[in-house]
């Protein structure tokens, strides 16, 4: 079937069998392999992107269902000039260690501070609780993702 | 995966209409987060999709004089954002907020949920205790009953074949009715409930009047312990009347040992749990009353 979508802000589509996945289409047929296949069953994130707005595990949404929407993957987040506030806090605050986990942590905390930059501790933990890091520990991610927010909201504010 | 067809159907009548004649070889498709999960690892005989999240007739949340309607495939994140159901059913907006996490919440459907039928379920309680009623459509039309009645046992409803699950009600008068909900898991996040427990009821003074208590993971199905209700009735507020209720219902579960948790936890959990869902459903309708005067 064909599938068209856009995904961070470009028209693009293909032609897939019915029962790929979104995460399947952008990794092997768009070239996007930022989205990554954790679990394959919705518990880790790391497939986690934004359809229409909301944040979702790729892994679980068939292709067909995206079609015609709005998708943000992980490759979109950073500009050719910069890195988003986002990852530059994590890249402070060293909020990585392997980074598989990293695309869909990123993409949930930037899903959580485009409606809300300045997030509490339990905001935090609450928007990230579907996104598994199995190396560092959570803290330094949230304190760069609540640093991250007054950041955005710096930059808003100066423009 | 296995090849499948991806059927997306005009209308609930015309999904009704694909399943009968596809047979046991097609399965309705709402959120995903459970079937999807099975497809890849369980597919058993499934070769065609019917993906009904999109029917009109399963989508939206609408107040009516008749109360609140629910499309079945609302998602629960929707639920949590909804302004209608933060103000009136706040208890059912805290049960969705309990479910998976943001990722899954966003695809996974208050009807999915209730149909795939885990006793579970974190949204049945909270509807139970507001007297929910869900609309079926099938092969013979419509048909309507009280949500006790759809669940049948782990993993069955009372869905005859190619039948669906349309919508959920919540009738006016327990809309905003003072009501609880507590879930305990062993984490706050991607856990399932050790036990969860709604409570709702309305004070005429002192006088606890249409008291409900239902819970979740304690017997095959979502259950309303309705001798502890009736030993509510009518009584006064009093913190031994509320424990001697939460005493009853954990006689009314029929909890399990399971690699979550023994059977013995279980029944601790339920009377702890009962005990707090009345406590706090005590303390909103007070709260109402206490504005009710200032007004």
């Amino acid at each position: 079937m064909l599938v068209e979508l856009t995904v961070n802000g470009e028209s693009r589509s293909a032609n897939v069998p019915p029962e790929t996945t979104l995460l399947k289409m952008l990794r092997e047929h768009l070239g996007l392999t930022g989205a990554k296949l954790g679990c394959d069953v919705g518990d880790c994130g790391t497939c986690t992107v934004i359809v229409d707005g909301v944040s979702v595990n790729s892994c679980l949404m068939l292709a067909g269902r995206a079609d015609g929407c709005d998708v943000t993957t992980i490759e979109g987040l950073a500009t050719a000039d910069d890195l988003h506030p986002l990852q530059q806090k994590f890249e402070e605050h060293g909020a990585l260690q392997c980074g598989f986990c990293g695309p869909g942590m990123l993409i949930s905390a930037k899903n959580l501070l485009d409606t809300n930059s300045e997030p509490s501790v339990f905001e935090v933990r609450d928007a990230l609780a579907g996104n598994l890091c199995r190396c560092t520990g959570y803290t330094k991610i949230i304190e760069a993702v609540i640093e991250a927010g007054e950041m955005m909201s710096q930059e808003q504010a100066t423009v | 995966m296995r090849p499948m067809n991806y059927i997306v159907p005009e209308s609930a009548e015309a999904a009704v209409a694909i399943l009968a004649e596809r047979g046991e070889n097609a399965c309705p498709l709402a959120g995903g987060t459970d079937l999807v999960v099975d497809l890849k690892h369980a597919p058993g005989n499934i070769n065609a999709l019917v993906d009904v999240s999109g029917l009109e007739e399963f989508r939206g949340i609408d107040e009516t004089d008749e109360g609140l309607r629910i499309g079945s495939m609302v998602t629960y994140g929707e639920i949590m954002e909804h302004p209608v159901c933060l103000e009136k059913t706040p208890e059912v907006v805290a049960a969705s907020h309990t479910v998976g996490a943001v990722q899954t919440r966003n695809l996974g459907t208050i009807g999915g949920n209730l149909v795939t039928c885990v006793p579970s379920a974190d949204s049945a309680p909270a509807l139970m205790v507001l007297d929910a009623e869900v609309t079926l459509i099938g092969i013979n039309g419509w048909r309507r009953m009280p949500i006790e009645d759809f669940f049948v046992g782990p993993r069955k409803t009372i869905l005859e074949p190619y039948e669906l699950l349309a919508e959920i009600w919540i009738p006016s008068h327990t809309l905003a009715k003072p009501s609880s909900f507590y879930k305990f898991g062993l984490r706050k996040g991607q856990a399932l409930a050790l036990v969860n427990a709604a409570a709702a009821l309305e004070l005429d003074g002192e006088r606890i009047v249409a008291p409900r208590i239902a819970l979740g993971a304690v017997a095959p199905t979502p259950i309303r312990a309705v001798k502890a209700e009736a030993l509510l009735d009518g009584q006064a507020v009093d913190a031994k009347l509320l424990d001697e209720a939460a005493k009853i219902a954990v006689t009314e579960s029929k909890p399990i040992d399971d690699f979550r948790a023994s059977k013995s936890y279980r029944r601790q959990l339920i009377r702890t749990l009962t005990r707090r869902v009345l406590e706090r459903s005590v303390e909103i309708a007070r709260e109402r009353q206490e504005k009710d005067k200032l007004h």
